[in-house]
């Protein structure tokens, strides 16, 4: 029950809370709802232009216009860039967690180092990364040479878009190691006593102790970085500026409402709209599965 | 868990080989950073011949570095300030159940992660609210009550004791001073790790000023920043050091609170 009094003072809490709900109305759910609005216009940002609306146009449009080839493929991009990131991302940042977690000297220093990218952010990482693979020369280069071969990095159509997966992995890996060290920690070490007991060791001890125990580190961490990957296209635009194939849904969105010379934000709605889609439909396949693990163990 | 020397000696080189994959880039930044350009074009991976500290000086007024770490510091300050005390008034009344509907509310907070791209409509709001290259339209965006501040509050929130609550009501405190006085000093250590996590995701933006602020006076560092790569592509000694003036408040503030950032990735994993 609410201790606070009656009448008056009943008020207080509705009044402040009103001031983030008005926010948010204003500035991330509103905004979110005129995106579905919008996917149906052809507004543009072109100051005083008048917007009707077309139906499924902005969507026929996405898959049939001349140049749907690029949008199409940068689907296929999204998906490419989300699971490679899902599953490396993640399947290093627990081995990481797994191995720091047995107590090696200098395990601090080694946590803030691997999420030390976290703290630079895109930019710094992104020319860092930009620094390393310079054509001309860099270590990325030397070390090619070395092997007899050699490659123009984020301005090469082949890997580009691999490096940029790359770069994303390497920021995000220390978060993920992160929360799995988190689910480890909190798992009471008598278990595997027992278990040792029992006779499970080594990859028994870990599959039927540790993996069920870091559930809900492991779903959190699934659902961070699926909806983190199919939405990310910041280290995109530092990286190549979407060329060299490296266009995703979420960098479409971007391009197509803000990049240079054009500000379509009917079809740049529409885009969005797909990758809502994508996002919440892989999402919520992806809640389920970890939810029933989560249960069954 | 019982492990034998041979696998620790096992584990130790791989998380070696691991940090050197985060380290030495930093080194090799700092290497070229201390080059002149005619070393750097002859070599790119020698190392330098000395300390060459003058290049920073360079660096930071070729770069308007100034300028953009004001302007950086003034839209993280004060939006991750505001978005600390908004988030405060929405988790404390929801994790409580003292208003109708907090369920609704909380799920409807929640949902923000998945809902439609908001980036366009955003846009032509603040456009139309005359807010486009204004710092208060930027701060404006910046401050939001649904974020991972709001999360974590949340569960925070929850774990402090509800007859605490009763007891200062009982004793004549109010609402907003129960906040304030009690709830705050109490929530000291998710305070913390929420400042940290906001502001780093408000220090980092480079999407954002791109779309909002294209007058160079009110854009942040990480814009600054890519402007300048943008303009000396060729001159890596120069922009190693802008990077390096960027990365050093940054690593010098991670040193202090690297374990409230650790502790708090922890706590708040729960958007990225």
């Amino acid at each position: 029950m609410y201790p606070f009094g009656k009448g008056a003072a009943r008020i207080m809490p509705y009044l402040l809370l009103s001031i983030p709900v008005l926010l948010y109305l204003l500035l991330g759910f509103g905004p979110s709802m005129v995106t579905v609005l919008f996917s149906f216009t052809d507004a543009t940002g072109v100051p005083g232009q008048t917007w009707n609306f077309i139906g499924f146009e902005n969507y026929t449009t996405f898959f049939t216009s001349s140049d749907s080839g690029d949008r199409i493929a940068s689907i296929g991009r999204s998906l490419y860039f989300a699971v490679a990131v899902v599953v490396i991302q993640n399947a290093v940042g627990l081995f990481m967690a797994i191995l720091i977690n047995k107590k090696l000297k200098g395990d601090v220093l080694y946590r803030s180092v691997f999420f030390l990218p976290v703290v630079l952010g895109v930019t710094v990482s992104g020319l860092i990364w930009q620094l390393l693979a310079n054509p001309l020369g860099g270590p990325a280069q030397a070390l090619l040479n070395f092997f007899g071969t050699s490659s123009n990095f984020f301005g090469d159509y082949d890997i580009a878009f691999e490096l940029i997966i790359f770069v994303q992995i390497w920021m995000y890996m220390g978060y993920s190691m992160t929360i799995f060290l988190a689910g480890l920690q909190s798992i009471p070490s008598d278990l595997y006593e027992a278990g040792y007991m029992d006779g499970a060791s080594g990859w028994k001890a870990f599959k039927n102790i540790t993996f069920p125990m870091i559930a809900p580190s492991f779903t959190v961490n699934m659902l961070l970085s699926i909806i983190g990957a199919l939405q990310t296209f910041d280290i995109i635009y530092v990286l190549t500026g979407g060329k060299f194939n490296t266009t995703t849904l979420a960098f479409d969105v971007y391009a197509t409402a803000f990049g240079s010379g054009t500000s379509d934000y009917g079809l740049a709605s529409a885009v969005a709209m797909i990758q809502f889609v994508f996002v919440f439909t892989v999402s919520m396949i992806a809640l389920y599965y970890l939810r029933r693990r989560e249960v069954e163990m | 868990m019982s492990s034998s020397k041979g696998t620790k000696i096992v584990s130790y080189t791989i998380v070696l080989l691991m940090l050197s994959l985060y380290v030495l880039p930093l080194f090799y930044l700092f290497n070229v950073s201390m080059k002149t350009q005619s070393e750097y074009l002859m070599d790119p991976v020698a190392l330098a011949k000395g300390l060459r500290l003058e290049n920073f000086m360079d660096a930071w007024d070729k770069g308007n570095f100034s300028q953009y770490m004001w302007n950086s510091i003034l839209y993280t300050g004060v939006s991750t300030l505001l978005t600390l005390i908004i988030s405060v008034f929405a988790a404390f009344p929801l994790a409580r159940g003292y208003v109708k509907f907090s369920t609704f509310f909380y799920v409807f907070f929640l949902i923000s992660m998945y809902l439609p791209n908001p980036l366009i409509p955003q846009f032509a709001l603040i456009n139309s609210l005359g807010l486009y290259n204004t710092q208060l339209g930027f701060i404006l965006l910046k401050t939001t009550g649904t974020g991972i501040a709001f999360l974590m509050f949340v569960g925070y929130i929850k774990s402090v004791s509800r007859e605490l609550d009763e007891a200062a009501a009982m004793d004549g405190c109010g609402y907003s001073r129960y906040l304030f006085t009690i709830l705050v000093p109490l929530m000291k250590p998710v305070l913390a790790t929420g400042i940290i996590l906001t502001a780093i995701g408000a220090w980092n933006d480079i999407i954002g000023p791109t779309i909002y602020l294209s007058d160079p006076a009110y854009q942040p560092v990480t814009k600054g920043l890519f402007s300048f790569y943008g303009q000396y592509m060729n001159n890596w000694p120069l922009l190693a050091c802008g990077i390096l003036i960027v990365t050093l408040p940054l690593v010098i503030l991670y040193i202090f609170l690297q374990r409230f950032i650790v502790g708090g990735a922890m706590a708040g994993a729960v958007k990225s």
